[in-house]
């Protein structure tokens, strides 16, 4: 069993595909940890991440965009973005890469028993949402209404396209995408996931709000969410800073006295509300 | 000698210029012999303005270092320009800077300030302890005074200014829009006798010398970050991909390092010997970069940061130039 | 206990199967550099530019090596018991403020193997520097926090003070080498560091600061501080509590490896995203991090300052940015 921290495990790549094309494509790996006991014993929950990488050329800090109840694999969405990230994208099924983690802290899945949950995305920001909304939809009846608010410039930027017709069959669950321009075709809403949320008008009584997306995005989204009386510390995000350790040694990843990769990724609007660097 | 009243109202007069944003100066350091950078926004600020031997800063670097905040929408680009102080050597960085293109003419205002030589601080400290009260220092008859707590200490200029003053042929600055001081006389010879020493070695005994010192370096980057002509907005040394250059810190990387800097600077460098000033494990930069300066002069005949007309050496080429190194 | 000075180099000699490191010119450079010749260490002259946290976190370090398309990783544990001799209190005090954060939640591996099969023999200092400040920083001249033993150069011998059991166990080997120490030693010690106390002029009251900074965020004090910095890493390098490090690939010929390299919040890629955006683009924001850093976060993690005033960033910060008239505008500007 590997206790070394900085020690990555290695990996394989059982499937992958693209989410988006262009320049800064999503692609999506799907791995299995080869070592057997690591596999096993690999436990994590929504809102941890992983440093994931390759030997000889670095590491990427990538928020595990799967819940723990869809089975012992892991579920990468990474970026087209510099140096390792490019060189993830050249990974094919069959091939390896390392990871090492769970790092950072988990949206209190506990503490949000009961309550209702509404994520708002925008472009990859889904990706860190993704496996809370996984993790509700497999214990449904523990949780309340689930809204899936998702947005992104153009229908080809939208990640996880094939999963939401389903995710909207679950019991008191809705999906609201949208898309920045009209487009032939498009039979959801036209705009900026801020002003949808303002369409949806969601109801603060017992309800949590996860936002994560591009920064613009956030700032109007939290900007609505006050206006819809939702309380501070009913709002959460996820941060993400460069990272090197990913276990609070190098130093690098703070907002103010925040560490993203120890004290986060997941904060509470209440928790970042006087960290004016949260924001940068 | 250079009258202070003098120098504070005439920046007091330029920054209070509509076409001014600020004025970069030097003003007294927080203890002993040293000084600091100074931007005067305003005249209070002026007021603290120096021009002593211990003002061996070349100010010439901010002028590529600060950074252009993005302008908000709707507001206009703030173009006033920024005037600076200038010794000989520094001066030649402005026009260096001109002739790359890396500063616009009407954006600096150039204040001239015929200098005399600058005080090594190393040298300074092996004759007087440092001491905590801060010291002021002119020029005086070929002399360097300190007004040191004990008491005035009298050196002779040669014994005491840094070694690139030694050899300084450019005392006075080779572009101004106003010149504080008197023209001071040329001292230093032309040639490259300073670094004959070196010269004379055969090839395994000058590695052995550098590689000695490469072997300090703890690559702080002072050296590329002080230097007026290191701008780029990305330096090869922080590429990752590719990593011409890995951040392992070793005789190996230190020498590529070392290397690749000097060359970057061959025909560029204006020997304002600042990279020495600051290396903290007191690396003898200045020496590999005269000897640049020596190939640049002898294989070429070119002399950079002099004429702002002039086109980079490197950027051109003539018929004749010589070939010899080319296999 | 008394040790002779000519006695010193036996003394190392009889520390059985550990390297000792001292301060040594290495170049120009006073720094922390294993002994091979006990005539060559310079105790006695101004503390070593570089700290002694590269012996026990060296600037380099490999992490593991692998090759080229294989998954085989073999991690690279240091190994062999060290003694670092002529550590002054500021540099010990430093290394215990920085295992605050190599064993926070998680050892540190290679910190942790080498830390622990470290020895630190400190030496009193007796002629403080004109920027040191150890004093207001919670140490002093003579601290002995984090020291095994404390040395205090009385003129032909050193009095000889066992702090801790590891100490102890240095002495054992050189037992014979040591003498008994007579109050009139202990006397002529205790004056000379108190005089050395009373030698530091430079001064600050540093409590309010940690209170002080979250109101100065936007404080105009930053653009100013910071609009002479070069932006290089002097100041961080030569810091003792300074602890911020990269991690790399590197491959020559068949063998890779992974390291970790000292960098510096003050270089301008030290934050920067890969997709372009840096939440500290300029050195205004990075100079206001790292005091924020000493001086509040560090605080509101561990419970004390980064900062134990050996005065190593004012001495050779190219542009005199000094930390103390920094701190000073900090506790004078209106809130």
């Amino acid at each position: 069993m590997n206790t070394h921290p900085y020690k990555p495990n290695i990996a394989t790549v059982q499937d992958t595909w693209y989410e988006t094309f262009g320049d800064r494509c999503i692609k999506t790996f799907k791995v299995v940890f080869d070592d057997e006991e690591v596999r096993d014993n690999w436990t994590h929950l929504p809102g941890q991440c992983a440093m994931i990488g390759i030997l000889g050329t670095g590491e990427s800090m990538i928020s595990i965009s799967c819940s723990p109840t869809e089975g012992k694999f892991l579920r990468f969405s990474v970026m087209r973005a510099g140096k390792v990230t490019k060189a993830l994208h050249e990974l094919e099924a069959g091939d390896k890469m390392t990871v090492r983690g769970p790092y950072g802290n988990t949206f209190p899945v506990d503490e949000w028993k009961g309550k209702n949950i509404i994520t708002i995305g925008g472009g990859i920001g889904q990706a860190p949402l993704r496996p809370i909304i996984e993790y509700v939809r497999a214990k449904k009846s523990e949780y309340g209404d689930l809204t899936v608010v998702y947005g992104a410039r153009t229908s080809a930027d939208l990640c996880f396209k094939g999963e939401f017709s389903e995710l909207a069959k679950v019991e008191n669950t809705s999906c609201r995408l949208s898309i920045d321009a009209k487009e032939e075709d498009w039979p959801h809403y036209v705009g900026f996931v801020p002003a949808l949320l303002m369409e949806i008008n969601p109801s603060p009584e017992n309800t949590i709000a996860i936002t994560c997306g591009p920064p613009i995005m956030i700032n109007f989204v939290l900007q609505n969410l006050k206006k819809l009386n939702f309380p501070d510390d009913q709002i959460y995000t996820t941060l993400e800073n460069r990272m090197k350790c990913g276990i609070g040694k190098c130093g690098r990843c703070n907002a103010g006295n925040l560490y993203v990769c120890k004290d986060g990724p997941v904060f509470s609007y209440a928790m970042l509300k006087n960290v004016p660097e949260a924001f940068a | 000698m250079l009258d202070l009243d003098k120098l504070r109202a005439l920046a007091k007069e330029t920054i209070s210029r509509d076409d001014i944003k600020y004025l970069i100066g030097w003003r007294q350091g927080t203890y002993g012999f040293r000084t600091s950078p100074h931007f005067v926004g305003n005249l209070e600020d002026a007021e603290q303005l120096i021009f002593s031997p211990l003002c061996s800063s070349n100010l010439a670097t901010y002028l590529t270092l600060a950074e252009k905040r993005p302008v908000p929408r709707g507001a206009q680009p703030d173009t006033r320009r920024v005037a600076i102080m200038v010794k000989g050597c520094d001066s030649r960085a402005v026009v260096q800077q001109l002739v790359e293109q890396g500063i616009k003419r009407e954006s600096v205002y150039v204040i001239g300030c015929p200098c005399e030589g600058i005080i090594d601080r190393r040298k300074l400290e092996e004759k007087v302890p440092h001491t905590l009260e801060r010291v002021e220092a002119r020029w005086e008859n070929g002399k360097i005074i300190l007004d040191l707590p004990a008491g005035r200490a009298a050196f002779p200029r040669d014994e005491i200014v840094a070694g690139k003053c030694l050899t300084c042929r450019y005392p006075n600055p080779v572009i101004a829009d106003v010149t504080v001081g008197e023209d001071v006389e040329v001292r230093g010879s032309a040639g490259f006798e300073d670094i004959n020493w070196l010269e004379v070695k055969n090839a395994q005994e000058r590695w052995a010398f550098w590689r000695d010192k490469v072997n300090s370096c703890i690559r702080c980057y002072s050296c590329r970050n002080v230097c007026p002509m290191c701008y780029c907005a990305e330096c090869i040394l922080d590429k990752l991909n590719p990593a011409w250059i890995q951040r392992s810190v070793n005789v190996s990387e230190n020498t590529a390092f070392q290397l690749a800097r000097a060359f970057h600077l061959a025909g560029r460098c204006i020997e304002c010997g600042e990279c020495e000033r600051v290396c903290p494990v007191e690396i003898p930069l200045s020496h590999l970069n005269r000897k640049l300066v020596k190939e640049v002069s002898e294989q070429f005949a070119f002399t950079p940061g002099i004429d702002p007309e002039a086109k980079p050496l490197l950027a051109g080429y003539r018929p004749n130039d010589r070939e010899a190194f080319i296999l | 206990m008394k040790l002779s000075k000519d006695k010193l180099a036996d003394f190392l000699a009889a520390i059985p199967g550990k390297t000792v490191f001292g301060p040594q010119l290495s170049g120009e450079t006073l720094r922390f550099t294993p002994v091979t010749r006990p005539g060559n260490l310079c105790p006695t002259v101004n503390n070593a530019t570089v700290p002694p946290k590269s012996v026990v976190f060296p600037q380099t370090e490999t992490m593991f090596r692998f090759e080229q398309g294989a998954t085989d990783i073999r991690t690279a544990e240091p190994s062999g018991e060290t003694v670092l001799f002529g550590v002054r209190p500021c540099d010990a005090r430093a290394m215990s403020i920085v295992d605050n954060v190599f064993f926070w939640d998680v050892d540190d591996p290679y910190y942790l193997i080498r830390r622990t099969n470290s020895a630190l023999v400190g030496l009193a200092c007796l002629d403080p520097c004109v920027n040191c400040f150890c004093t207001s920083m919670g140490g002093g001249p003579a601290s002995t926090e984090g020291l095994d033993i404390l040395l205090t150069d009385l003129g032909e011998s050193y009095l000889l003070e066992v702090l801790t059991g590891k100490g102890e166990m240095l002495c054992q080997s050189a037992e014979k080498l040591l003498s008994q120490a007579s109050s009139a030693d202990k006397e002529a010690a205790k004056m000379l560091q108190e005089k050395a106390a009373a030698q530091i002029s430079r001064q600050i009251d540093p409590s309010g600061i940690p209170a002080r900074l979250p109101a100065l965020w936007e404080s105009p004090i930053w653009e100013k501080i910071s609009a002479s910095c070069l932006g290089c890493g002097i100041c961080t390098y030569l810091c003792p509590t300074c602890h911020c490090f990269d991690m790399q690939d590197e491959t020559e010929g068949e063998e890779s490896r992974r390291y970790r390299t000292w960098d510096s919040c003050m270089f301008s890629e030290y934050t920067l995203h890969a997709s372009g955006h840096n939440p500290r683009p300029t050195r205004r924001e990075r100079t206001r991090n790292r005091i924020n850093h000493k001086f509040s976060y560090f605080v509101d993690k561990f419970k004390v300052m980064a900062c134990v005033g050996c005065g190593r960033c004012i001495n050779l910060c190219p542009v005199n940015i000094d930390i103390l008239d920094i701190l000073s505008q900090v506790g004078e500007q209106a809130l």
